[in-house]
């Protein structure tokens, strides 16, 4: 059944590509009347490749030339008046007048960008040279040109140990986002997002076009500094700012056009009817349907349910921006609108944003910062990752013999064929609307005392108000439902951060930060439901005129306060040390638990700069190491005290049909001893640049430990049930990650710059104290599947199905074995654990893994003349995805009745013995078994772009930009589902990848149109 | 130095205390004290019906209830679909992880939880005593029942009174034996006849006359198997007799037509003064309907589910009368039942008004009927007089409903002159099919495998010993290894 990727595939990939990007520096030749040598002035050794460009070139074509191998060039010139310009990566570039020269030998001085460049560190920033930690950076060099619409599709594939999965691939829709695996069962895995400062964002309330760069913090010594929020790594996103000198004005326009990636293969009406009499008669039931009947469905057709739920999903987006400044006063100020639609009926995604950051110098020693952001999502039908119900789930279950609509045009209420659930025609027109008003204002003031000496006072200001309205038509049980939900967040945030930093004796490097932050997050909600809706057309914008009206309100408030302290020194950029600690106070635990202290050390050794090292290989080998820990901050509030549950769902009930009574029942057990999850993570890692900057290598491997694990302790039902949170448990996460970065090519008309980057993460339950196992209910197979679906383990990883395991079916020669159990050949076999012949919960076992164990991203970008391409090449491996919709096409059981899927053609007969179990009342479909648990691995060419621009006006810097673009192009994997991507689970614990009608990803087409001047 | 000020006063505007206390104002926490007064009593008495009323969670809301009843010759499944868990329990092969077997059990133990808040904290309450009182009262009859839901399907349980508080000791608690079990229960259904007042405050609470009855019916399982306590059969007659007498009391009665015990596409007859302890259902929100009605009980003909319907036998041996035409449907459209996908007959009574699963109709788990036959039986087993009239004439009216005849009128044609035991029992089936009685008649009489060997062949044969007692959910064994041991 199952064709698991071949790890040796994976390898040869890899080393094919680091194998291309060490061979691609090749010289190219030019004819001449000028020419010389240019060599290194660090060394005096010659420099190839190095471009001879003419700079006041008059032809239409450019004028240019490369260095061989010995530094050699020769170039024609038009005459004395030409100017050449000498440039290369990692060299400061030279302009020389030809005058009457016919040989110019050039000296390059050695600038290696790189490692001067300066990273965004917590609470401070640091020149990338002098950096412990484990840090990834992307750029926004690194995506422009490319259709980003949200920030995860900046960190997918360009950041190693970062895995971004499209859970839905909705537009806006759900995604989940992992810095070096998931530590914990119960509490948020996600990372903490840090918006200039701002700790505790949403990624979603950011326009990616004002994105500048992101750092990720992957290493307990770059995230210790976030102590209690940092054990799932932090995202430092950095806004765009204004730069001194002429207003720049951009304008762009992108045009979007999404289709589904893949459609399953089913029956059409007449086979299908076939099928299904074929079934009642081999299962010794009544036929379905009548010769007559499957004669007018094989000449008229049936409905396509795929066709009637899937579209061709439109998109436009407009961006203006507008920056520049002065020393005094610096601005950015940008407006965005996106409005795109899914690829699913009435499921969109529009986004309006605004922003303003302005930088002003007050006074010599004082510098201010404003930045103010708003933005309104607005999305529909796109967070439900589904179930097997959904519109998207439910494709495969309904019965293609059966009207898409009725009579009337509206969609059919029942399939009394096939599935018990509602027309996907319908669920799809449900209405679950999300409007997310964002308004954040984040500033600041920047005191110098002395030189060195600063005191930065910021504030921010976060102010959420989340408008949630769905409406469910509810035909099949004739009750249509309404809700409205309105939630307020606030958040503020003081951070005072006192700087110093000095140099003594020219070696001694010594930076000291300290750190007094406090935060408020208040969580205010109210919300009102009604069921059996009078006038069901008014949706939710009348729901007082109902069968039965609930109404929920609720509020919260969570403190933190926080010390900071850390020290960097370093001693004749050689020698480098780093040590933080943070004391967070939080208001969600008591006594001695409220105060908890996360300290780390990092320690670094440029190798490069030793003199017993050979000069001129490396431009920088640097060795680091880093020890630290920090603490996970997804725990609620309210968990050391029992609470009474007092929600509808849980305590009203009926003492009179058709009305509730409110109630409220004891829920679960408060435990005064909870504290926080503790990660611990030792790092080591290595950073070289060699090749004048030309190719840079970074490899870190890591292993996290997390303990004080806080599980959720089920308790029998004899107790009361429910669960009780202990920090008990423990896991492990450790793993590998490099990205190389390589300008493989760059001559005067074509360059080809790469990165690449792979991560290996091994993820485990090492304890949960004295628990064998504690199950976990996805609930993606409700309605076809009846226990847990997931299960945590000691020594397996965290997302492990639970199912029985498949042997395909009985055979022929088997049926003495067979009858054992009741079956007859051509039933579906399963592994008899315990040998006792009953197939039954005790046969369960782990069958299979949601936790992808590779990553791979390789990004490339390519220029010829004006023309900039872009491939973008996206791995993911070693996992398994539980495909449930397949499970409900091929099988006959609850809730769907039949089967669809068009391999039930090649079902089990005496003579083609297939492992798709043939129709008989013996058997036994399981769906929580491993035949539906299939590889997830896939490779995809996530994004190729091409990128024009005319130049009109070259010296005002008028330039008019064509993008045209593809997104999923291209997905190679053996995964039978629309999108080994897209999982339906939701939920607390890390429990992904089983796909009962997940919304799938899509191949979308981009064109855009930039306006710069 | 302005600034060096303005800063420091910013710095410092934040940093006051209290800041890291967390606000319990806006949660009811155990440590609150929500229950001393009558208020908070009344919210955590809905609290305490929830769990029997949880639809898709937990109680007797859903087919589970006919599920786990299933071993009893008048309830049966389909038998290709997927219905595993269904025929589990009808063919005596009950696995601890079969997803029908933990609705009951975990429902009866989160009220139970309920109750014994109730039970910790009305004494002292503020507010209306006879409000109070009733509330108490009820909480009793809750802990009573859910505990004979219990030791009727598992004999050995534990026996947990103080639950309301989380104790980790609790985890290594041990079953209790049976009779410890019905000691409680008795005792429980004392403290309840004494604080409830004789009417139901709502259709879906306990009465007095609720409590009489569970009583009753208490008295008549102990008399039989496993504690075979004959001289409880006395008692179950006494028990029974006090609530006939004073049924007007109790605003209890028989209905006129057995057709008007159950919901139709006209009129859904709920809150009928035969209910005696019925679940009430709001169904406004799929996880509060009572889907036991409904299209778990109709046909795929008719676009049920096809989770219950009658075993052949039971249905061949039925007597034709009125009471056999509103009990079963025999067609679909023009479609018999012997042409439908499983050629079974299907419980017509139980199909609700119309084809839903989200059904705002009474449950009766208890009617007044019932208390007739517990009466009839104790009286002619205690007397050990076939011939006894009480214990005719209440048999007797049943069986003259059962055929369209006025209740009081003595009818030489259907009239039993001389009843046995047996006679009673079956009889009662007839008039509690697919409800829930037959099986714990079965149990007690030790009759499970007699009946069991006249099913009909082509009916679901067992594939286990016939086990009385349900094994227990794995989710408790799991957390406690010890529960399950002797």
């Amino acid at each position: 059944m199952r064709k698991p990727y071949s790890k040796n595939g994976w390898k040869t990939l890899v080393f094919s590509l680091i194998l291309l990007m060490t061979l691609g520096f090749q010289p190219v030749y030019a004819q001449t009347v000028v020419s010389g040598k240019v060599v290194s002035a660090e060394d005096g050794e010659p420099l190839p490749g190095v471009n001879v460009i003419l700079k006041n070139n008059t032809s239409d074509s450019p004028v240019g030339t490369v260095t061989d191998f010995d530094g050699n060039y020769q170039i024609t010139v038009p005459g004395p008046e030409s100017i050449l310009v000498f440039s290369s990566v990692g060299s400061v570039m030279q302009e020389v007048s030809v005058g009457n020269k016919s040989v110019i030998d050039i000296t390059l001085e050695t600038d290696v960008q790189a490692l001067s460049e300066v990273i965004v560190i917590g609470y401070g920033s640091q020149e990338k040279k002098d950096v412990t930690g484990a840090i990834g950076s992307v750029d926004a060099k690194d995506f422009e040109g490319q259709p980003i619409i949200r920030m995860d599709q900046i960190l997918q594939g360009r950041a190693a140990g970062v895995n971004v999965t499209n859970s839905s691939g909705a537009p806006g829709g759900n995604v989940s986002i992992r810095i070096r695996g998931a530590n914990s069962i119960n509490g948020n895995n996600d990372p903490l997002y840090v918006i200039d400062g701002f700790v505790g964002g949403d990624f979603n309330d950011i326009n990616p076009s004002d994105i500048e760069n992101i750092q990720v913090l992957k290493d307990a010594s770059s995230t210790a500094i976030y102590g209690s929020r940092g054990s799932n790594g932090v995202v430092l996103i950095t806004t765009k700012s204004g730069k001194v000198g002429e207003p720049k004005f951009s304008f762009t326009s992108r045009f979007y056009s999404s289709s589904v990636l893949n459609t399953w293969d089913l029956m059409d009406a007449g086979t299908f009817a076939e099928v299904a009499n074929q079934r009642a008669n081999d299962i010794g039931t009544a036929p379905i349907f009548t010769s007559q009947e499957i004669a007018d469905f094989k000449a008229n057709g049936g409905t396509d349910w795929q066709d009637e739920i899937f579209r061709k999903g439109t998109g436009q987006e407009y961006q203006l921006d507008y920056s520049g400044g002065t020393e005094a006063v610096k601005y950015f100020i940008s407006g965005n609108y996106l409005d795109q639609d899914g690829i699913v009926i009435n499921s969109s995604f529009k986004r309006y944003s605004l922003r303003t950051n302005v930088a002003a110098k007050l006074t010599e020693k004082l510098d201010a910062r404003l930045k103010l952001n708003f933005i309104r999502r607005e999305t529909n039908n796109v967070n439900g990752n589904g179930n097997i119900g959904s519109a998207t789930g439910g494709v495969t279950g309904w019965s293609p013999t059966v009207p898409a609509y009725d009579a009337n045009g509206f969609p059919t209420v029942r399939d009394n064929v096939s599935s018990i659930k509602g027309n996907p025609i319908e669920g799809a027109l449900n209405d679950n609307i999300n409007e997310n008003n964002n308004f954040m204002a984040n500033g600041g003031l920047v005191y110098e005392f002395i030189d060195g000496l600063t005191l930065d006072v910021g504030f921010g200001a976060s102010y959420i108000n989340l408008q949630n309205k769905t409406f469910s038509q509810g035909s099949i049980s004739n009750n249509p439902t309404a809700s409205r939900q309105s939630t307020e967040f606030l958040f503020l945030q003081n951070t005072n951060t006192l700087n110093y930093r000095k140099v003594f004796a020219d070696v001694h490097d010594f930076t000291a930060t300290a750190v007094l932050e406090s935060q408020l997050k208040k969580t205010d909600q109210f919300g009102a439901n009604a069921s059996g809706l009078q006038f069901p057309d008014l949706r939710y914008n009348n729901i007082t005129l109902a069968g039965g009206v609930g109404t929920n309100s609720y509020f919260e408030k969570q403190t933190i306060q926080s010390l900071i302290g850390r020290v960097n020194y370093q001693y004749n950029s050689k020698y480098l040390f780093t040590a933080s600690v943070r004391r967070d106070g939080s208001s969600k635990f008591r006594g001695d638990n409220q105060y908890s202290t996360f300290p780390s050390v990092a320690v670094g050794w440029r190798l490069s700069e030793e003199s017993f090292m050979p000069g001129n290989i490396f431009d920088d080998l640097k060795i680091r190491g880093s020890w630290g820990q920090t603490g996970s901050q997804g725990i609620g509030v309210y968990g050391t005290v029992t609470s009474f549950l007092t929600g509808d769902f849980d305590a009203a009930t009926s003492f009179n049909n058709g009305t509730l009574t409110p109630g409220i029942k004891i829920g679960n057990p408060g435990n005064p001893n909870l504290k926080w999850e503790t990660t611990t993570q030792t790092n080591i890692g290595v950073d070289m640049l060699i090749l004048n900057g030309r190719l840079g290598i970074t490899a870190d491997y890591f292993k996290k430990s997390t303990t004080d694990l806080l599980l959720a302790q089920p308790l029998p039902q004899y107790t009361g049930g429910g669960t009780i949170s202990t920090n008990v448990g423990e896991t492990e996460n450790s793993g590998f990650e490099f990205s190389i970065t390589s300008t493989v090519i760059d001559n005067l008309n074509f360059s080809w710059s790469t990165s690449l980057n792979a991560s290996f993460l091994k993820n485990k339950v090492v304890s949960l104290a004295e628990n064998e196992m504690i199950f976990v209910d996805g609930d993606v197979g409700a309605g076809i599947t009846n226990l847990p679906e997931g299960v945590l383990m000691p020594g397996q990883p965290l997302t492990s199905y639970w199912g029985l395991k498949y042997l395909g079916t009985w055979k022929t020669d088997q049926a003495a074995e067979a009858a054992l159990y009741g079956n007859v050949p051509g039933d579906s076999r399963y592994e008899d654990v315990n040998g006792d012949n009953v197939i039954g919960g005790d046969d369960y076992q782990i069958i299979g893994t949601g936790i992808p164990e590779m990553l791979f991203g390789w990004n490339n970008t390519l220029k010829y003349s004006n023309l900039t391409m872009n491939i973008f090449v996206q791995a993911m491996g070693g996992y398994d995805k539980w495909n449930f919709t397949y499970g409900q096409a091929i099988s006959a059981i609850a809730d769907a009745r039949e089967v669809t899927h068009a391999d039930i053609l090649n079902r089990w007969t005496p003579e083609n013995q297939t492992d798709i179990p043939a129709f008989s009342s013996t058997d036994v479909v399981e769906l929580q078994s491993s035949r539906f648990v299939e590889d997830g691995s896939f490779i995809r060419l996530k994004n190729v772009s091409l990128n024009y621009d005319f130049p009109i006006n070259q010296e005002k810097g008028v330039k008019l930009g064509l993008m045209l673009a593809a997104t999923n192009l291209l997905t190679i994997t053996d995964y039978q589902g629309l999108d080994p991507e897209a999982y339906s689970n939701n939920g607390s614990a890390d429990n992904r990848g089983a796909d009962g009608g997940s919304y799938p990803n899509a191949r979308t087409y981009t064109l855009g149109i930039n306006l710069n001047f | 130095m302005k600034n060096i000020i303005i800063i420091t006063i910013l710095v410092f505007s934040v940093s006051c205390s209290g800041f890291l206390e967390e606000d319990l104002s806006t949660i009811i926490t155990s440590e609150s004290g929500a229950l001393k007064n009558e208020s908070g009593l009344t919210a955590a008495l809905a609290g305490t019906y929830k769990p029997l009323t949880a639809t898709w969670q937990s109680g007797l809301g859903n087919a589970s209830t006919q599920a786990i009843l299933m071993g009893a010759d008048d309830l049966t499944t389909h038998k290709a679909s997927n219905k595993a868990d269904f025929r589990e329990f009808d063919q005596f092969k009950v696995s601890q992880q079969n997803g029908r077997l933990p609705f009951v059990w975990s429902g009866a133990y989160k009220s139970i939880q309920g109750s014994n808040n109730i039970i910790a904290n009305y004494e002292g309450a503020t507010g209306d005593p006879a409000v109070i009182n009733q509330i108490a009262g009820e909480a009793f009859f809750l802990r009573a029942y859910n505990y004979f839901w219990i030791v009727k399907l598992w004999g050995k349980a534990p026996l947990v009174l103080d639950t309301q508080v989380f104790d980790p000791a609790i985890l290594e608690v041990s079953s209790s034996e049976p009779q410890a079990i019905y000691d409680q229960i008795l005792s429980d259904l004392d403290a309840a006849i004494g604080l409830l007042s004789d009417s139901k405050p709502a259709p879906g609470r306990a009465n007095k006359g609720s409590a009489l009855a569970v009583k009753a019916q208490v008295y008549l399982q102990m008399a039989g198997w496993p504690l075979k306590q004959a001289d409880k059969y006395a008692m179950a007659a006494s028990t029974a007799k006090e609530l006939i007498d004073n049924e007007a009391t109790y605003g209890f009665g028989l209905m006129d037509d057995f057709a008007d015990l159950w919901p139709s596409p006209t009129i859904n007859n709920d809150g009928n003064k035969e209910e005696v302890f019925a679940l009430n259902f709001f169904a406004g929100q799929w996880w509060n309907g009572n889907a036991v009605y409904g299209l778990p009980a109709r046909p795929g003909e008719d676009n049920g589910w096809d989770d219950y319907f009658s075993e052949l036998t039971f249905f061949n041996n039925f007597p034709d009368q009125r009471r056999k035409d509103f009990t079963f449907q025999t067609e679909s459209g023009a479609t018999p039942w012997q042409n439908f996908a499983t050629a079974r007959p299907y419980f017509q009574k139980l199909q609700g008004d119309r084809a839903d699963w989200l059904n705002a109709l009474s449950l009766p788990l208890i009617r007044m009927a019932e208390v007739y036959f517990i009466f009839a039986e104790a009286q002619i087993v205690s007397t050990g007089n076939n011939a006894d009239p009480d214990a005719l004439e209440a048999l007797n009216k049943i069986v003259r409903r059962a055929y369209g005849l006025p209740l009081d009128s003595p009818d030489a044609g259907v009239d039993y002159t001389s009843a046995t035991q047996q006679d009673v029992i079956q009889e009662k089936a007839w008039e509690f099919a697919g409800e829930y009685c037959r099986w714990f008649d079965l149990t007690r009489l030790e009759m499970v495998e007699s009946v069991t060997a006249t099913k009909d062949p082509s009916d679901l044969q067992p594939l286990g010993t016939i086990e009385y007692y349900l094994p227990l959910p794995a989710s408790e064994v799991l957390t406690n290894p010890g529960l399950g041991e002797d």
